[in-house]
């Protein structure tokens, strides 16, 4: 399979701590990608090890290996900040800078990656994101408001903007609707649906409706025991988890059968 | 709003063009072998036999499809009927497929033997009948007509009167020695094919009420059929 992210025995470590373990996976390119199981078995500390997030908590480190197109993202002089320009992400709170307006929390990520841009680029990005993120029509008389006067629904497809504003190669979403009601839940699941066409999407979801909704691929991490490492059950398309699972401990939780 | 879950609504889609095929396929098949039947030709018969496992292969293909939809997509409401109706349309479809061919069968068997005309007449009847009701059903699922789809219980009656005349007459053509044992058996599973074409084609309507309507099919239409079924069976007790 063609990948955009390889990611081969890696483990990830909070201090001593092995927090998940032995992760071999494959990203496909224009396809999302859904990241299931329950709370604690380590799929969220995945998710930020692909953008090295993760090691913003002090003593937190992986071993293996995350291949980004070829490139080894952990490898020595590689600069964190690229790899984030690189594989943007979205959380589960929509947290759009709260003084900034609605113009500014869309190219906060270019002026933070330093790159000069003339008014007249900065308008072209904005408008290109916002309507990327579907959410142009909406706030487009009001580019000054600040971003914290949006519904939540609005704030989160701010964030989206915020993150496809750079031109990453992957999207991170850890539970982005979450804190979102159904309608603009369904919102942003049908923006994923076109921003797949742009971007390999990986999503953390705790619903597993959403996951089999909206993903070609799904990854199901479990955890044997408390203070036991999460580790990668069983990932296979996504119809075949929710239709026909090869492993029994997945069929439990996707059945309900677990806990 | 825009439609915000495009791809589920589009595999609805597709699921609704699938049975409309395939029932379009069977609308155009009961006539044919009707032919088949009265003109005994065995090269089409066997075309037809053989393309049953196409007919098969597609039911099966939708199948999946619905079987994906309700693994990944959890309808509800007017969607869960549909879909769900679809897994049984699908069922009555192949099994419509079967008894097309089923009738392509007779015909081989009885290749060669003499057919009285008056039962030749009510195969044409039965055929023309059983297409009729059968295209009625699929074009009530095509435009999701209701009122089309309530009468089709009814207009049934008119080929389960059919089906009786016709046994009548196989009985009453091979004790005039009209008709061999080998055809009379024959023609008797044709009849009761054909009669079985037209209770998946009231299946069908059914189900397209149930969808519009939200309403289970009406359990007294079994109960009629129960008692009709006791009816024939004693009769030629009787009379010999």
């Amino acid at each position: 399979m063609e990948s955009v992210i390889a990611v081969d025995n890696l483990h990830i470590y909070y201090d001593k701590f092995l927090a998940v373990r032995d992760v071999t996976m494959k990203i496909a390119p224009q396809s999302i990608t859904a990241l299931i199981g329950p709370s604690g078995c380590g799929k969220s500390t995945f998710l930020r090890s692909l953008n090295r997030m993760h090691e913003v908590i002090p003593k937190a480190r992986v071993d293996g290996q995350v291949l980004l197109n070829g490139e080894d993202i952990y490898g020595p002089g590689v600069d964190p900040v690229t790899v984030r320009r690189r594989i943007g992400m979205v959380f589960q709170r929509p947290n759009p800078f709260p003084t900034m307006s609605i113009y500014e929390n869309v190219v906060a990520g270019m002026r933070l990656n330093a790159n000069r841009m003339s008014k007249s680029e900065a308008d072209e990005v904005v408008e290109r994101s916002l309507v990327g993120a579907n959410l142009w029509d909406e706030v487009k008389d009001r580019l000054d408001n600040p971003g914290s006067g949006l519904s939540g629904g609005q704030q989160q497809r701010l964030c989206i903007a915020r993150a496809i504003a750079v031109e990453p190669e992957v999207l991170l979403m850890d539970e982005p609707c979450s804190a979102l009601d159904p309608i603009s839940t369904m919102a942003i699941e049908a923006l994923m649906e076109e921003l797949k066409e742009r971007f390999a999407i990986v999503i953390v979801t705790h619903n597993m409706q959403q996951a089999a909704r909206v993903s070609e691929r799904t990854a199901f991490f479990n955890i044997d025991g408390p203070g036991q490492p999460g580790h990668i059950v069983e990932m296979d398309l996504t119809e075949n988890i929710f239709s026909n699972p090869r492993e029994k401990a997945t069929s439990d939780y996707v059945t309900g059968r677990f806990g | 709003m825009n439609d915000v879950r495009a791809r589920f609504h589009e595999d609805l889609e597709h699921i609704r063009k699938q049975v409309s095929t395939i029932g379009a396929y069977i609308v155009e098949l009961i006539p044919r072998v009707t032919d088949i039947m009265l003109s005994s030709d065995l090269q089409s018969a066997e075309e037809v036999i053989k393309g049953d496992a196409m007919i098969d292969a597609r039911v099966l293909e939708t199948e999946e499809l619905i079987l994906k939809v309700l693994a990944l997509q959890s309808p509800v409401a007017g969607d869960l009927r549909e879909v769900t109706s679809a897994l049984k349309i699908i069922a009555d479809m192949e099994r419509s497929a079967d008894l097309a061919c089923n009738i392509c069968k007779a015909a081989r068997r009885i290749h060669g033997y003499e057919m009285d005309p008056k039962l030749r007449g009510l195969v044409q009847k039965l055929g023309d009948q059983a297409t009729k009701e059968y295209r009625k059903a699929v074009d009530s699922f095509v435009h999701r007509d209701v009122m089309e789809s309530a009468a089709l219980g009814d207009i049934d009656e008119l080929l389960d009167d059919l089906h009786r005349q016709f046994l009548q007459q196989i009985i009453e053509s091979h004790a005039a020695q009209a008709i061999d044992l080998q055809v009379a058996v024959q023609l008797t599973l044709v009849a009761r094919f054909y009669e079985r074409l037209g209770d998946h084609a009231v299946n069908l309507a059914n189900r397209v009420r149930f969808i519009e309507e939200g309403h289970l099919p009406d359990l007294h239409v079994s109960h009629r059929e129960l008692e009709e079924e006791v009816g024939p069976a004693t009769a030629p007790d009787s009379s010999t």
